[in-house]
């Protein structure tokens, strides 16, 4: 199922984000920047997952072009945006702003996570159907 | 089939902040009626206590609750609430004068102001139910929508409920049922409306924003009907005067415990370690809860008026606390997304909006408005001295809101778009 996998892929997300989170509240700098590129990278490939497969699947199939996938495309825009701002953050050694940003950027994705979850992901498995194993295995070989 | 996510879900600022903004101004009210009237308040079903009741579970609980459901609706129901600027506008014009009009029906004891208190309260309760619940039925149903549509039947009935009694009060005539419509209009608006709503927000919001283990699927599934078949069956067993009613109260209590255990748990091994206000308060809260469901069960064994005090307030402060650590992160959320989502590109960080000594001071002064009102029950001075450091509380968190929102309209007319450069 979609559904699963895509989530299983959001907690790996976060799981990474909080050891970055967690790495420079204890000040060891230099391990919070390898953990944060590790998030940085994880949720832009589930991003690019989104939009060059999973997304464009579901719009040929139902037809629907500006619907609920263009809203997370939008979301995603913002998203990429705030976390370009917390590596440079980060880069600089500006702490405070890295959390700042972090804090917004977490509701942000988290409240994004929920309405894919919810709502798309289901719409999408349902869509699919028996094509959706085909779709994970594809999604598996997208290169990270 | 796949009607749902839209670009502009997101209600207006102005949707969420009018009912937020109104919430330390009954709070204020409530603070000043203990502080004038600490006996009368400590004395079940005396016209005063009746008027802080409502002050604080329809004024404070209640208008903070329907803020955050018009924000939530838009991320978990999917579907936009519709001309959401006038229904807002209107059911918060409603719960004002409805809570307002009740108290002063209390202390005043005027049929009048009972009647009108009907039909503004009434009337704002169920057009929240039939504008929110419907919506709450289209698309993918999840165990919060659930909690959400459970919780709205729960306050829909307890309004239904409270004209009923209003009407009684108008009339000065009780009926045989009075005191039996007291208790379910009780349990209904406490476990049914506020604890269920509480419980169902808890199991997105913990397990997401503290990145925390997942509740068991089986909690998830089972929580909301434990509580709603034990809600009926005291219903019914209350109206048919059926022995052995307490046993619904300790089915309640025990899973209300049980959400506590569980939730205490997930705080204490969440991933994201990094501590902050929203964290204690939620602690604060399930403490309290735990004391609330204690007291009530110490009240049913040995019906001291003292335990049913302790019950009432700790659970309200449970309430309280959810409901604050949750404003001190939408409101400085609310006031960044929409001033980024408009392009500016000075928009200030959720740090800069309510920096974070100003959020521990409400913090502190809660724990401290929570251990005097607490001990006030047994020491009427505490309560008093409850009253005047809840007000310092709410004045603060007023002061708070005020500054994000001056922030907010600051950005809007200095602040630079991206477009314009």
């Amino acid at each position: 199922m979609i559904l699963e996998f895509m989530r299983d892929d959001h907690r790996a997300c976060d799981h990474f984000y909080s050891e970055a989170e967690n790495a420079l509240a204890a000040k060891k700098t230099e391990e919070a920047k390898e953990l944060f590129e590790l998030f940085y990278r994880a949720t832009n490939h589930h991003f690019d997952m989104e939009e060059r497969e999973l997304f464009l699947t579901f719009e040929k199939r139902t037809g629907m072009m500006g619907g609920p996938t263009q809203m997370m495309r939008y979301e995603h825009q913002q998203l990429r945006s705030q976390l370009e701002s917390m590596r440079l953050a980060l880069l600089e050694n500006r702490t405070d702003d890295f959390f700042g940003i972090g804090e917004s950027m977490m509701i942000m994705l988290q409240q994004h996570n929920m309405k894919e979850e919810q709502m798309l992901y289901p719409m999408i498995d349902r869509t699919l159907g028996d094509d959706g194993a085909l779709m994970i295995q594809t999604l598996k070989d997208m290169e990270k | 089939m796949y009607n749902g996510l839209s670009l502009d879900q997101a209600p207006p600022i102005s949707v969420v902040l009018r009912f937020f903004f109104t919430v330390p101004v009954f709070g204020i009210l409530l603070a000043l009626i203990v502080f004038f009237y600490p006996h009368d308040v400590l004395t079940p079903t005396h016209p005063i206590s009746l008027a802080a009741i409502h002050v604080m579970f329809l004024g404070i609980i209640t208008m903070s609750m329907f803020g955050a459901l018009f924000q939530m609706q838009s991320v978990l129901g999917g579907r936009p609430i519709p001309s959401v600027l006038g229904n807002a506008f209107l059911i918060h014009l409603f719960l004002v004068i409805g809570v307002l009009s009740l108290s002063g029906a209390f202390v005043l004891g005027t049929p009048e102001l009972f009647i009108i208190a009907s039909v503004f309260l009434g009337g704002s309760i169920l057009y929240v139910a039939t504008l929110i619940l419907p919506l709450l039925f289209v698309g993918t149903p999840h165990d919060t929508l659930r909690g959400m549509r459970l919780a709205l039947i729960a306050l829909s009935l307890t309004a239904i409920l409270g004209i009923v009694m209003a009407s009684e009060y108008a009339n000065l005539s009780f009926s045989a049922f009075h005191a039996v419509i007291r208790s379910v209009h009780y349990s209904l608006g406490l476990v049914g409306w506020i604890a269920i709503l509480i419980i169902a927000v808890a199991f997105q919001v913990v397990e997401m924003f503290y990145v925390s283990t997942p509740y068991s699927p089986w909690c998830k599934r089972n929580a909301f009907k434990v509580i709603a078949v034990s809600l009926f069956l005291k219903i019914i067993w209350l109206f048919t005067t059926l022995p052995y009613v307490w046993v619904f109260d300790l089915v309640i209590g025990a899973l209300l415990i049980g959400f506590v255990t569980t939730t205490a748990k997930r705080l204490k091994m969440r991933k994201r370690r990094v501590s902050d206000v929203s964290i204690w308060f939620w602690s604060s809260g399930i403490i309290l809860l735990s004391l609330a469901v204690v007291a009530h069960m110490v009240s049913l064994s040995n019906g001291y008026p003292q335990s049913q005090s302790i019950s009432l307030i700790a659970f309200g402060l449970f309430a309280l606390a959810v409901i604050l650590g949750m404003m001190g992160k939408i409101v400085p959320f609310l006031v960044w997304f929409h001033l980024n989502s408009a392009g500016y590109m000075d928009t200030p960080l959720m740090s800069n909006i309510i920096p974070q000594s100003r959020a521990k001071g409400v913090f502190t002064l809660f724990i401290l408005t929570s251990f005097t009102s607490i001990v006030g029950v047994f020491y009427i001075e505490f309560f008093a001295l409850s009253a005047l450091i809840g007000a310092a509380m709410f004045t603060l968190l007023l002061i708070n809101l005020i500054k994000a929102y001056k922030l907010y309209r600051y950005t809007l007319s200095h602040g630079k778009r991206f477009e314009q450069i």
